[in-house]
């Protein structure tokens, strides 16, 4: 059975969020071989030129890289850019709608901080 | 790119009921699109005149750069129909024989694994067969015939859902390998939504839309806020829906919106969110019969 996209937004670039998933997640390591574009389709049931744009995306930032007549491979240094990319996001798509939607429930920031240093993690 | 198919202009009237009209309609190689369209827009029609089982009253389509001749059957070409026209007292194996024998890629090997994908056998006849199994018959002639150009014309009527999804999977797997053009048409949209590559959206004998799936999910967007700040944010865009509850508008729009012009709408409350495909084609056929 596919996994399930969000038919909302546009496919390939969420086939890309999944392999920077994978990277971060050490899935996959530097100099890694990826799962090809033929195998991506049929595991997720997507076609495979949209399959294609979304490892375009990938190569164009450098975070991975095409070995002639092999595949695609993990580029050198592809976390850290890919951290460095997700923390701006961070702020701009989780912040700022927490403090949005706080801001709904009347809850101040003061309240909001007291939250997150209730939660028992790290 | 090569046109594998180009309809020009194309005309078909029954009576007075005009089935198609003045219909443009191009296909490349190595693509997969989707006919999308309700019952009754005109796509079996359309697909009859392309597979020469229908002269058009007007227009011109040209299969593979050759302009299709009344009473001629398109070279390449793979035509599975949604009726089929098989004798019923033949048996599945002997269909499948006939048919290899009319496509030259044709792939024996493939008919075979595909007979076991989707639990066929191969000496039962035509006519004992359900609803869904003879879909399959069709389904496995058409991936099997490898035809440069290949049309499905409602292919999981009467499947399940896991024999739909089975189809899906082997149609993807085979095409990777053997890059063609396959048409699919269907009313069942959000199946087919990740396994096209574009669409053409049909209704009442006219395209409506051809555009990338991809793109439809970039462009398409649901806006939700209070009426005005929705009536100024909507006017001099594509609406293709609107409703009002409340002091609040719904509206369905279609174009590009940069990231800026995003965050001043929020900033005046308005909330965006994402439209399927599905859900487009709804609202851009109820949009239209508005200004009917």
């Amino acid at each position: 059975m596919p996994i399930h996209f969000d038919e909302n937004r546009p496919i390939f670039q969420q086939i890309a969020e999944r392999v920077e998933d994978d990277i971060l997640n050490g899935t996959y390591g530097e100099e890694d071989q990826i799962v090809s574009t033929t195998q991506f389709s049929r595991m997720f049931q997507i076609n495979p030129a949209t399959v294609v744009k979304g490892f375009a995306l990938l190569v164009n930032e450098d975070i991975i890289y095409k070995k002639r007549g092999l595949g695609m491979y993990v580029a050198a240094g592809a976390k850290e850019k890919i951290m460095g990319k997700r923390r701006k996001r961070f702020y701009n798509d989780l912040v700022v709608k927490l403090l949005e939607e706080a801001e709904k429930l009347q809850l101040t920031k003061e309240d909001v901080v007291a939250m997150i240093q209730q939660e028992k993690r790290g | 790119m090569t046109d594998v198919l180009k309809c020009s202009s194309l005309v078909k009237a029954y009576g007075r009921t005009e089935a198609v009209k003045s219909l443009n309609l191009n296909l490349n190689e190595h693509t997969i699109y989707g006919l999308l369209g309700r019952n009754g827009a005109g796509k079996t029609t359309l697909l009859d005149m392309i597979t020469g089982g229908l002269f058009p009253d007007g227009g011109e389509i040209r299969v593979h750069g050759q302009a299709l001749r009344r009473g001629e059957v398109p070279r390449q070409t793979c035509y599975v129909r949604e009726k089929n026209f098989y004798p019923g007292g033949a048996k599945v194996g002997e269909v499948l024989n006939m048919a290899s024998t009319f496509y030259p890629d044709w792939d024996s090997a493939l008919a075979e694994r595909l007979l076991g994908e989707f639990k066929l056998n191969s000496r039962k006849k035509m006519r004992q067969l359900s609803r869904g199994m003879e879909s399959l018959v069709g389904n496995i002639v058409g991936l099997a015939s490898r035809a440069p150009l290949t049309i499905f014309d409602e292919p999981v009527l009467g499947l399940d859902v896991l024999m739909r999804e089975r189809f899906y999977r082997v149609l993807l797997e085979d095409y990777a390998e053997y890059p063609r053009t396959i048409l699919l048409s269907t009313h069942l949209i959000d199946e087919i939504a990740t396994v096209v590559e574009r669409v053409y959206i049909m209704e009442s004998g006219d395209i409506l839309l051809n555009e990338e799936v991809e793109q439809i999910r970039e462009r398409a967007y649901l806006v939700n806020g209070s009426g005005g700040a929705v009536e100024a944010f909507t006017s001099g865009r594509r609406v293709l829906y609107r409703e009002n509850y409340g002091s609040h508008t719904i509206a369905a729009l279609y174009g590009e919106i940069g990231a800026e012009e995003r965050r001043e709408a929020q900033s005046r409350g308005i909330e965006f969110d994402g439209l399927p495909l599905q859900k487009f084609f709804a609202y851009l056929i109820e949009g239209g019969q508005e200004h009917e």
